[in-house]
């Protein structure tokens, strides 16, 4: 192949080469971008595990009590047991369980939400320890003190060292906290030591009437999982707690981002694909025009002493050249487009039931959401795949080109008689 | 001498046509032959057959006493490239080349240093008078520069053999007169065999022997 010959031809023959290789950049970029895109919504999805740094959380469905009086359990949930904890803790693929107790408190001074945790976790409710705005957060062998949610606190004028009641029992506020993204799932106005809300949930009636709670019941779990066994490790879960299990994981709040997303998801590749396919049949058609205004140069090639492969491969060549050139132009525009992506917000959503609030009180059923950049962005998988299909696409073309040529007589195209 | 090419009762058809019906010609080395007929006479089929671009429908061309005939389309091109040198009546230079490339067109596919491909065709541009516009594209040449051009192309793998088209079709007079002489010059210098295809009994004259060709029976005239 003359390389000379080559860039002489796409040099001046301008039009035709920008409008093949225009053509592959607008397929790439807009096959790469609705990728990143929905990669980047995926990811977005998952925001409000990441924050907590768990990968599931799972919970059973409870039953609603007759009185909302004191401590309760939100109908989201209900005791998990110990030896289930201890099968979900075996599972393969599971790297770490934190657990917790949730629950609401109806006080006489008010609804609180609480939240029981253990204070030696690194991940789940555990990383609040990173959002503390003023005191200390709870340390093991606490016993009666809280950390509140910082805004719940200055609506109720607490401070480091108020009093505040939950089942009778009274607790010292030492600690305040942002909860406003670690805290999004399970969000709650006080958080507590874990024994303390196990001892509060088994002593109370309305949790006791509707639940056979154990000592060393929690009902809620957040789970690190092995990044590759996630869903297959959700589905254990499901079959462990059985039919009113509640696993939630990216992918369920991927459902939660409405139908846009859900479109993209599942047709992006193919839309993605769809846009190359034109964008190829697109250069096919430049090619195709380009063979048979330059079939007299074939003709002279052969004529010359070109064989039929000589021919074919410094055409193929212009064909790969520009092919590869649209490719990494697409994959500027799509730098592009992804670098305008991640510069928009995303929010996601929070299920009700990862963080329940009472309907039936004012500004009860309190929606939470995660707000986080799109991350969007070109991944090298991305990259490989887009040259990929440009190489795979001028190599088709390059076969095509190949019968044409070998159609192409040069008596009869320079004949002139 | 032996003959560089010799055909042997060639015809060609066209389905129902045939555009040569009876054609049997030698060339010796270094020698102009013409061959001359009226449009539609089959003379540019039989340059095309002689050629190797088609393949007779009856008859034998022999190459230094080797059939042409039992080379395949591949075969026929590297025959094509080491013995034959074509020119064309419209040329046929390649527009997005320089007179410079385009003389080392027939070079490219050959595993030949850049180098040794540019001093060739420099030598061979210089020996067409057009040592100056070598950096110059065909648009910006006249016609008798292009077929200058042309015939530096045909010339540039030292072929013993030249066939020429209707080589002063599209040319002045003048310009036509200066590319017979260039052949004569040529023919000298190289020792290269010419069959040159025409109707213009101008060219026919420059020739050492004319053949004449009438409805696609080739008929020898004395030289």
């Amino acid at each position: 192949m003359s390389l000379h010959y080559l860039l002489a031809e796409l040099r001046n023959r301008p039009v035709r080469a920008f409008t093949g290789m225009f053509s592959i950049a607008i397929g790439v970029a807009l096959f790469v971008s609705l990728q990143a895109y929905a990669d980047g919504y995926r990811q977005a999805a998952r925001a409000p595990l990441t924050e907590v740094g768990a990968d599931l959380t799972a919970q059973r469905q409870g039953t609603v009590p007759s009185k909302f009086e004191g401590v309760v359990f939100p109908h989201s949930t209900a005791p998990i047991r110990r030896d289930e904890i201890n099968q979900i803790r075996q599972l393969s693929g599971v790297q770490a369980v934190a657990e917790v107790m949730f629950f609401w408190s109806f006080e006489p001074g008010g609804f609180v939400a609480g939240l029981g945790l253990d204070p030696s976790d690194t991940f789940g409710p555990g990383r609040l320890k990173a959002d503390i705005t003023a005191g200390r957060f709870l340390q093991a062998g606490d016993h009666g003190v809280a950390v509140a949610d910082s805004t719940y606190a200055q609506q109720n004028k607490l401070t480091l060292g108020s009093i505040v009641m939950l089942g009778g029992q009274s607790f010292t506020i030492v600690g305040l906290a942002n909860t406003s993204r670690a805290g999004q799932l399970a969000n709650a106005n006080l958080y507590i030591p874990l024994l303390d809300a196990r001892t509060l949930a088994n002593a109370a009636p309305q949790v006791r009437s509707v639940f056979d709670i154990r000592p060393d019941d929690v009902n809620l779990l957040f789970i690190k999982t092995d990044q590759t066994r996630v869903d297959q490790v959700a589905a254990q879960i499901k079959q462990i707690l059985g039919e009113k299990a509640i696993v939630s994981s990216g992918q369920s709040f991927a459902a939660e981002l409405g139908s846009l997303f859900a479109l993209i998801d599942r047709f992006g590749l193919l839309v993605g694909l769809i846009a190359f396919l034109f964008a190829a049949a697109l250069l096919l058609r430049v090619v195709a025009s380009s063979v048979w205004e330059r079939r007299r140069e074939v003709a002279v090639m052969r004529a010359v002493g070109w064989r039929e492969r000589d021919v074919m491969i410094q055409l193929w060549g212009e064909i790969l050249v520009l092919a590869i050139a649209g490719g990494l132009v697409g994959l500027a525009l799509a730098a592009l487009t992804t670098w305008a992506m991640s510069r928009s917000l995303v929010t996601v959503p929070v299920p009700w039931e990862l963080s329940p609030s009472p309907h039936f009180l004012p500004g009860g059923a309190t929606a939470f959401a995660v707000t986080v950049a799109l991350p969007a962005h070109l991944t090298l998988n991305l990259v490989v795949w887009a040259l990929g299909l440009s190489v795979v696409v001028a190599s088709l073309i390059g076969l095509w080109l190949l019968r044409r040529i070998a159609q192409i007589h040069p008596a009869e195209v320079l004949s002139n008689e | 001498m032996s003959d560089l090419l010799q055909a042997e009762k060639l015809q060609k058809s066209f389905g129902a046509v045939q555009a040569v019906r009876e054609a049997s010609l030698w060339i010796a080395p270094g020698e102009i032959v013409a061959v001359m007929g009226r449009s539609g006479s089959g003379k540019t089929t039989l340059l095309h057959m002689l050629a190797g671009l088609e393949s007779p429908t009856a008859g034998k061309i022999l190459y230094r006493g080797e059939d042409v005939g039992r080379l395949d389309e591949d075969a026929l091109a590297l025959w094509r490239r080491a013995n034959i040198g074509l020119v064309f009546q419209a040329f046929h230079l390649i527009p997005t080349l320089s007179a410079l490339e385009n003389v080392a067109f027939p070079l490219y596919p050959m595993q030949l240093r850049a180098a040794e491909r540019r001093a060739r065709a420099e030598a061979r541009l210089a020996q067409v008078g057009l040592a100056d516009r070598a950096q110059h594209l065909p648009s910006r040449m006249s016609g008798g520069e292009q077929q200058r051009v042309a015939i530096a192309r045909a010339l540039v793998n030292n072929p013993p053999l030249i066939f020429a088209d209707e080589p002063t079709g599209n040319l002045d007079s003048t310009t036509g007169d200066e590319i017979l002489t260039l052949f004569k010059k040529l023919r000298n210098e190289t020792g290269a065999a010419f069959l040159m295809i025409t109707h213009d009994d101008k060219v026919a004259a420059a020739a050492d022997r004319v053949l004449k060709m009438v409805d696609g029976i080739l008929q020898n005239e004395k030289g």
